[in-house]
């Protein structure tokens, strides 16, 4: 059946951003699984009913990330949601930790770091520039208008934002070139000079550095993980544990037919 | 019942209980360790009781308050095959308890209408778990293609059943050959015959063929949209994600005006 399921091509739904599973440290199945969205299931186990599920194929991404409750909220069964029109970028270059340029708004001109990126929107959150005031935790009965909460808006990757020169600290359109060790840099146009990837772009919602992150007691220790114990032999799987288990077949098995 | 306790030995004679003398006698035991390969032998803690074992399937207890419980990811292909195969078969009963002890605190939380911390656990044992299985066939598949003929998964074929459709039929072990085995062969029947089922196949045909030029349409419909809302997106990128469009010939359809300066020339 897996070998079926391989033939069939590769996971069929919503690209969810390469960016946003690193950051999240999920495995991909599970973000799939917690964004699933089941209208309709026909009863299974039951050979009157064929196979059907009717779920939803066309989601709301936002700043709430896939695998939240508020995307299931978004994202709820019988809602109306019409497939939105995104640019498709080809080389990614705003990661968490970028000093990035807004190009728009009240705060043109301002620099700020980057501390959030949606791929699936090319959206990307700056701290501290392009905000709004919101009034959050209004009490009406007892008369409190709420705390003013300073709330930070999306802004777009192509046309709303530009990655900062660290060299002069100016704004600057980018390429994305190879170094004579072979390694993708992202380079500025203006001076040539590289814009380094910054720290805080490994940083995930479990740890801050791979560095730094404690093992459980389930982990497996590197050294473990990287010793090399496969010894080939011309034998199958099942053979080899019958031969160390110390488990012998020795019994005459009829002729059989498979059709 | 007579002819059941004869059958029953005698346990009274094998149970051999030494006399007070004959400990008297028996110095050697006193001068045993106490502890050997870090197990005390004369501890006074009980024996694993099935109640211990039991409780194996349930999480250490110190997380069962817990909000969030870190593990770390599932393990990779390339990983797994440089393992031996004992290690594989060791590793796959780890994995497994495991996956029936997380099954088991999914199941335990919804029973108690509580939050289960850290589902994604239950993702990376399975996706193990299927990369070992995975490694596993392809050592199999190794052994079978070079030394036999026999095929290392179970065999089948891509047969067509009697209302015109194909599907995979898995082949199963007889002890007859398919010439003397008349009950299967009037069971299993491959092929179709008849103007009912032709017709079928006709609509059939239509359902899909209309279901894919659909979808072929609303494909280029949408590269031409995203022209009309950015004209200057990357066609390359548009190309690889939608390979089967004619991303040149989407740019020029009507449907890539949109309201920008380009439109004016």
């Amino acid at each position: 059946m897996r070998l079926l399921r391989a033939l069939c091509g590769p996971v069929k739904g919503p690209t969810i951003g390469e960016l946003t599973l690193k950051y999240s440290n999920l495995p991909e199945r599970y973000v799939r699984r917690a964004m699933r969205q089941i209208e309709y299931q026909t009863p299974r186990g039951k050979p009157q009913y064929l196979n059907r599920t009717l779920e939803r194929t066309i989601f709301k991404f936002s700043t709430n990330r896939p695998w939240t409750f508020e995307f299931q909220q978004d994202n709820a069964p019988r809602k109306k949601i019409k497939r939105e029109l995104i640019e498709p970028i080809k080389n990614w270059s705003f990661f968490r930790g970028d000093r990035v340029e807004v190009l728009i708004g009240k705060d043109k001109g301002k620099q700020g770091i980057v501390i959030h990126v949606f791929q699936e929107k090319n959206w990307i959150i700056v701290e501290g520039l392009n905000t709004e005031i919101k009034m959050m935790g209004e009490d009406k009965k007892n008369n409190f208008p709420g705390m003013a909460v300073r709330w930070e808006k999306p802004l777009l990757v192509t046309t709303e934002v530009k990655l900062v020169d660290p060299s002069d600290l100016k704004s600057t359109d980018i390429e994305w070139r190879f170094t004579e060790e072979g390694e993708k840099v992202r380079v500025s146009v203006r001076t040539g000079r590289i814009i380094p990837m910054p720290p805080m772009a490994e940083e995930t919602i479990d740890y801050k550095t791979k560095g730094s992150y404690r093992e459980g007691e389930k982990d497996t220790d590197p050294d473990e993980l990287s010793k090399i114990t496969f010894e080939p032999k011309l034998c199958t799987f099942d053979m080899e544990i019958m031969e160390k288990m110390g488990i012998k077949e020795d019994r005459n098995y009829a002729k059989t037919y498979w059709y | 019942m007579s002819a059941l306790c004869r059958r029953i030995p005698s346990l009274v004679n094998q149970l051999r209980i030494p006399t007070f003398a004959a400990l008297k006698q028996q110095k050697v035991i006193l001068s045993l360790p106490t502890r050997v390969l870090g197990v005390n032998l004369f501890s006074t803690k009980p024996p694993p009781s099935i109640n211990d074992k039991l409780m194996e399937f349930f999480d250490d207890p110190k997380n069962w308050e817990q909000d969030n419980i870190k593990t770390g990811r599932s393990w990779k292909l390339d990983e797994l095959r440089i393992k031996s195969n004992e290690d594989l078969h060791k590793l796959w009963y780890v994995l497994l308890k495991e996956r029936n002890m997380l099954l088991t605190m999914e199941r335990e939380c919804q029973t108690e209408y509580r939050v289960f911390p850290n589902p994604e656990r239950i993702d990376k044992v399975e996706e193990s778990m299927e990369n070992l299985e995975t490694v596993v066939r392809e050592r199999n598949r190794a052994y079978f293609e070079l030394e036999t003929t026999e095929p290392a998964e179970r065999p089948g074929k891509l047969e067509m059943n009697q209302i015109g459709m194909r599907y995979f039929y898995k082949h199963s072990e007889h002890l007859i050959p398919k010439v003397m085995n008349r009950k299967w062969r009037e069971k299993v029947v491959h092929g179709y015959e008849g103007n009912a089922v032709k017709k079928f196949l006709r609509l059939k045909a239509e359902k899909l063929r209309d279901r894919e030029s659909w979808k072929t349409h609303s494909r280029r419909r949408y590269v031409s949209r995203i022209f009309s809302e950015y004209p200057d997106a990357d066609a390359k990128s548009l190309q690889e994600a939608f390979p089967d469009v004619d991303v040149e010939a989407a740019r020029k359809h009507i449907d890539a005006r949109g309201n920008h300066d380009k439109n004016l020339n």
